[in-house]
């Protein structure tokens, strides 16, 4: 065995020029191909963490029928009790609660509807990053304990016609059924890159809403929990399920139900690029190998004819195979790796197209990334890819007969 | 002691429209020790012997007999491990293995039979001795002359202790200097390891050391003559 892979790993320096061409062909297509998949993997774990930050959570908690309509009255009660017990959970990060209702957003010309929601400063910053989308420039995200303040975001604000300091009248439905309504002083305009989300996503104070929509204290409208590690959300929400009856927990694969989506989605591009590229590749390592066995046709009729079995040789065709598909591989790994390192570092601006990213909800400043374990099975790949694309030729030079073999030029 | 006995072999290829019979009906029996030169025109079935007697091409009818083992009755995984364990094949176009060394040439049907490490390299290096090239050892096939290459391939042929060496047209490449060495070397080992060469050759001067010299024409053994 010693022999044969030492036979396979000098045969490809034979030809240095062809095997370059080769090795280069499966570099930089190892290259483009994971770049590409680290470029949207990464757009699409911004997606993800920003969802989460911005928007959802890792778990939240609402009265069973609240996401039906969500109607006012569908509250969760002894909120208070709840979070104390959801804070000590273990792998539960931070906890905080929510009033959160339908309205219309009013200046002085200009009216839409949004969704209101009241929140507790403190343990909001704790759950939630919104905080730190609102430049200096922008105000704060209620810093000051005057009464009914409200974040907006700069696209709501933009489509109002409002600014820092701008009225905004809420009206809205109360606990009793009735319109009701107050006016809010704009402290602060955020923006995230999920420029429809902005546009429908307005903050006041707990307080402030509860007092106007005479909700009983005590209760609240979600409950919205950061776990330590949100790939056991699932598993959690099943567990507070049963430790909170009368409620409903659900994780964010079941709260948005898109970025899980996205999730398996990246994955199937992913599989399928690959794919892609890996058979394209085959198919020149094939014809590569071809020639290799048709250049060595005395050489291997040789190696019969001394006692070589056809088993053997059959190895020493796929070693050389897989050989070469190893070090082509290997170099577009590390250059993959040296590329999404940097631009994983640096992001890719696509400043110049961000409407439109923002539009669909992704950041025009993209962080190219690629989870470990993903290098491993690109290699395991090229590894099969190097063994299917020597079947072929081996399969050839073991139809070669020796005495004629021999006697070819 | 005989140790390959060719009984009425025949080799018909039907490749053309017209049969070609490249051995015709050729009876020989080879004795251990024997320094025995096959030759004749171009075309007289003299490879086609050769690969007979080789396990290479199987005869048409008739057979091949080395030891107690019928050739024709073997199957092909067992013929090529006949070959391995019995045979030393040497070739017109050398034929090493160009990205080994001498040494690993050498060494290589060895390996293939799984010989102990220290043995193996014991006797490599007594080969490329034998056959003067000694100080050769980690060199490439390009990096050596014909003459070198076709002894390395000899000591090749050597080295797992075959029964016999088949050399086909082994100095048909080589300058008149290149092929003196090679002969004597091989004389000096047919004399003194007493082992059995048949070659097949145009080469007047492989001919005049031949101890016996069977003469082919038309598939047919026309003359068969020891030398004393």
């Amino acid at each position: 065995m010693i022999i044969l892979t030492k036979i396979a790993w000098r045969s490809i320096w034979r030809s240095k020029l062809r095997s370059s061409v080769v090795i280069f062909a499966i570099a930089s297509g190892l290259l483009g191909g994971l770049f590409s998949s680290a470029w949207m993997n990464g757009m699409a774990m911004q997606r993800v963490k920003n969802t989460f930050a911005f928007e959802i959570g890792h778990v939240q908690m609402h009265h069973p029928d609240y996401s039906e309509n969500m109607d006012v009255k569908k509250t969760i009660v002894d909120t208070r009790k709840k979070i104390s017990a959801l804070s000590s959970t273990e792998g539960v990060k931070s906890v905080t609660q929510r009033l959160r209702i339908t309205g219309m957003a009013a200046t002085a010309n200009k009216n839409t509807g949004v969704n209101i929601i009241g929140v507790d400063p403190v343990t909001e910053k704790a759950v939630f990053e919104l905080y730190q989308r609102i430049d200096s420039a922008s105000g704060n995200f209620f810093e000051s304990n005057a009464k009914n303040q409200i974040v907006i975001s700069k696209a709501l604000a933009n489509e109002l016609n409002a600014k820092l300091k701008s009225k905004i009248v809420l009206t809205f439905q109360d606990f009793n059924g009735e319109i009701t309504g107050a006016a809010f002083k704009v402290v602060g305009l955020y923006k995230t890159d999920n420029n429809p989300w902005d546009k429908m996503h307005v903050f006041v104070k707990n307080d402030d809403l509860r007092s106007v929509l005479e909700v009983p204290d005590d209760q609240s409208h979600e409950i919205v929990m950061l776990l330590d590690d949100y790939e056991q959300a699932g598993a959690l929400a099943v567990l507070l399920q049963t430790r909170n009856p009368g409620t409903k927990v659900e994780g964010w694969a079941e709260i948005s139900p898109y970025l899980s989506l996205m999730s398996g989605y990246m994955d199937t591009m992913m599989g399928l690029f690959m794919a892609i590229i890996l058979g394209a590749l085959g198919f020149g390592i094939v014809n590569t190998m071809l020639m290799v066995v048709l250049e060595r046709t005395r050489e291997l009729g040789m190696l019969m004819a001394i006692g070589m079995t056809k088993k053997r040789i059959f190895i020493m065709i796929m070693l050389e195979t897989i050989f070469l598909a190893l070090v082509g591989g290997i170099i577009g790994e590390i250059l993959s790796v040296l590329c999404i390192a940097h631009f994983g570092r640096t992001g890719i601006d696509l400043s110049s197209v961000a409407e439109g990213m923002e539009a669909v909800g992704y950041s025009a400043n993209t962080y190219p990334m690629l989870e470990g374990y993903r290098y491993v099975q690109i290699t395991l790949l090229v590894v099969i890819t190097g063994i299917l694309a020597s079947v072929y030729p081996a399969l050839k030079a073991l139809k070669l007969h020796p005495a004629e073999a021999i006697r070819s030029n | 002691m005989s140790i390959i006995h060719i009984n009425n072999i025949t080799k018909t290829y039907h490749d053309t429209e017209v049969p070609v019979h490249a051995v015709n009906g050729i009876n020989l029996t080879f004795e251990k020790g024997e320094f025995a030169a096959i030759v004749g025109p171009s075309g007289c079935g003299k490879t086609t012997l050769m690969n007979m007697i080789g396990g290479l091409e199987q005869p048409t009818s008739g057979n091949v007999v080395v030891d107690e083992s019928i050739l024709s009755e073997l199957s092909s995984n067992q013929l090529i491990d006949f070959r391995l364990k019995n045979i030393g094949f040497v070739f017109q176009a050398f034929n090493l293995i160009p990205v080994l060394t001498a040494k690993e040439n050498v060494e290589f049907i060895m390996q293939l039979q799984n010989w102990d490490k220290k043995e193996m390299e014991e006797r490599t290096l007594g080969l490329l001795k034998s056959v003067g090239l000694g100080d050769k050892i980690n060199s490439k096939p390009n990096q050596l002359s014909g003459g070198q290459q076709q002894r390395i391939a000899v000591a090749r042929a050597l080295a797992s202790k075959p029964k016999f060496i088949l050399a086909d047209e082994p100095t048909a490449n080589l300058d008149s200097v290149a092929t003196k060495q090679l002969l004597e070397i091989m004389e000096k080992l047919n004399r003194e390891e007493h082992m059995t060469f048949i070659f097949s050759t145009h080469d007047q001067r492989v001919m005049d050391k031949a101890k016996r010299v069977i003469t082919l024409d038309d598939g047919k053994v026309i003359s068969d003559v020891m030398k004393d």
